[in-house]
């Protein structure tokens, strides 16, 4: 598969995962909806990586690898889920400070 | 192994070795399966497995809550149209689903027994299952059971005690008064 194909590809799975959550956002919990858009950060991560739309980038594998550690919270306790949230938010807000 | 060695010991795992799992080993499963107690024993169920990479991608990219690059996993669907027919309503909307459960379940003990992981996922478009596995009219996927060597086991969640959730010959005489 040439390389421009394969990112094609790679790129419609993260959209088919995206319109997926969509669709089953409406029936789901609704602490579901944020658990979704975590993990889509970090498929896209993965993809920008993967794909080298980005060069490596330190920021994002550690965004990435704390979000993989953390998310699955969502099904322990709202309480912890939702402080991993604040702190990746928070992260993303120093790393704008940085570089914005 | 021992029934409740198994029930206590499985655990949901959402991220696999690589490594294919062999074919004897998933008809191992699917036996466990057919042997799970269906209503007025219409045994509902379809089992699609799937192992080929493609296939196990494009089920991948539509189930958002399948974690953990799995090499094999079964689709339970359940037959509405003849659970209709042999059962009623209350067969085709209530039945079916609990009798896909039950052989999910089983899945799930066989797949511990056998030293392989697995995981029940229900967050998947239906739509996307059925238009990706060719499923005709009449035949619904219910749950996905997925199948791999475990890489990361998770320490059990904390379940609740008997006493919490038991009661004896009558609605709040708790167990513990027996």
């Amino acid at each position: 598969m040439k390389s421009e194909e394969k990112s094609y590809v790679e790129f419609i799975k993260v959209l088919s995962f995206l319109a997926a959550s969509a669709r089953g956002c409406v029936d789901e919990p609704p602490l579901y909806g944020p658990f979704r858009l975590v993990d889509a950060i970090s498929r896209l991560i993965d993809f920008v990586l993967r794909e080298k739309v980005l060069p490596e980038n330190k920021f994002l594998v550690d965004i990435k690898k704390f979000i993989d550690e953390n998310k699955f919270k969502v099904m322990l306790s709202e309480e912890e889920f939702v402080k991993f949230l604040d702190e990746l938010v928070k992260r993303f807000a120093r790393e704008l400070r940085e570089k914005v | 192994m021992d029934v409740f060695e198994a029930i206590k010991g499985r655990r949901s795992i959402r991220k696999f070795k690589r490594g294919k799992v062999p074919r004897d080993l998933i008809e191992k499963i699917l036996d466990a399966a057919r042997w799970a107690p269906s209503g007025g024993n219409i045994q509902p169920w379809k089992f699609i497995v799937v192992d080929d990479e493609k296939v196990l991608e494009r089920i991948k990219s539509v189930s958002p809550g399948l974690f953990g690059d799995p090499p094999a996993l079964i689709v339970i669907c359940s037959e509405k149209e003849r659970a209709f027919k042999v059962g009623g309503k209350l067969a085709r909307d209530y039945l079916t689903i609990a009798d896909c459960s039950m052989a999910a379940q089983n899945m799930c003990l066989a797949a511990y027994a056998l030293g392989l992981g697995s995981c029940i996922v229900k967050s998947f478009s239906s739509i996307g299952v059925k238009e990706i596995l060719e499923i005709p009219e009449g035949i619904e996927p219910e749950l996905i059971v997925t199948i791999g060597w475990p890489d990361i086991t998770p320490s059990p969640p904390p379940r609740k005690s008997i006493e919490e959730i038991t009661y004896l010959n009558k609605y709040g005489v708790t167990w513990s008064e027996k």
